[in-house]
């Protein structure tokens, strides 16, 4: 899980350009959005299509689901490593 | 004839031209510059300047460069090709029926550019982009003088492009660097006041030739901005613009 959260932060700094960042820098359990990261709603269609990509997640658009899965790396590598079809 | 303006201040951007000192000696003396570049724009949150390209951040280098302490007015941006790049990366993945970067699409519209400098400082003047081809500076400079002459106190114009991307380079040629100057305009009917015109037919000012190695007609009007000549005409299909300051 440790591993999947790294490569997580990873994906996270490449695809939304926190070229400032690195992957230490990430609490895991800090929230995403407007605190912490202070990431916005196109970050998170963003971030959506590359979890698409790597994982073959397929997120629904149920937003309070979203919401939930969104919240930190750490809930999004719980989503990941439950919803993934790709290796 | 339209409104009388004066430039208040200016800036701009090229790699390796990077303060008004260094333009003037090269407006003055063109050479070729390289193609490749990018300013700090440190000016600009990290938060929001990751999602501003190449293109739009020396734009936005050239309008922190001359905003500076100013107050907020309003601001034209105008650019002849704007963030083509996008549009070819956009149309690329649609025609592989790729998804879209909802980043890059809610960035490819003519104005984002300005948006980003709008969001970023706050400021919610008036902003508009123009784009209107060979003819796009005086397009932004007619806009300016109409604002200006409707009571506005001061007026920003900024005007930026690069070279056009590949697979459409063939269309034109005319931008080879990237580039991006701005300035900040206000009303003037004095000794210094510059006035732009528009006539049709034949010129009855003596025709002298473009070198073969002539700046895009955007730097010319920047040339005559700021260099104190007393007047330049920019030929544009059947039209004769006219720039002129009565020293």
């Amino acid at each position: 899980m440790l591993e999947l959260e790294q490569e997580i932060k990873r994906l996270v700094i490449e695809t939304l350009n926190l070229e400032d960042l690195k992957p230490e820098d990430i609490d895991p359990a800090a929230p995403l959005f407007v605190e912490g990261l202070g990431l916005d709603s196109i970050d998170a269609l963003e971030l959506g299509l590359a979890l698409q990509k790597s994982y073959g997640v397929v997120l629904a658009s149920d937003s309070k689901e979203n919401r939930r899965h969104f919240a930190s790396v750490r809930a999004l590598a719980d989503f990941v490593s439950t919803h993934r079809t790709r290796s | 004839m339209m409104m009388g303006f004066s430039v208040q201040r200016w800036a701009a951007w090229a790699p390796g031209l990077v303060n008004p000192a260094s333009w003037e000696t090269w407006l003055a003396t063109p050479h070729p510059l390289p193609a490749d570049g990018t300013p700090a724009l440190s000016a600009m949150p990290a938060m929001m300047r990751r999602r501003v390209d190449r293109l739009g951040r020396i734009a936005l280098q050239a309008a922190y460069d001359t905003h500076v302490d100013a107050p907020d007015a309003p601001v034209l941006f105008a650019s002849r090709y704007g963030d083509l790049g996008r549009s070819v990366e956009l149309l690329t993945q649609l025609a592989r029926s790729e998804p879209l970067s909802p980043t890059s699409f809610s960035l490819s519209v003519h104005n984002a550019i300005g948006a980003l400098y709008s969001i970023a400082r706050g400021d919610t003047s008036s902003y508009s982009a123009i784009a209107a081809g060979e003819e796009t500076v005086e397009a932004a400079f007619t806009e300016a003088c109409g604002l200006l002459s409707d009571g506005v106190p001061r007026v920003m114009v900024v005007v930026y492009d690069e070279p056009v991307p590949t697979p459409w380079e063939h269309f034109s040629r005319d931008v080879a660097f990237p580039h991006a100057w701005a300035c900040l305009l206000s009303a003037s009917t004095g000794a210094d006041a510059i006035r732009l015109g528009c006539a049709t037919g034949p010129s009855d000012a003596p025709v002298t030739p473009e070198a073969p190695d002539a700046l895009p007609a955007d730097l010319r009007a920047l040339r005559f901005l700021v260099s104190g000549a007393s007047r330049w005409e920019h030929a544009a299909g059947p039209r004769r613009w006219r720039w002129e300051r009565h020293a």
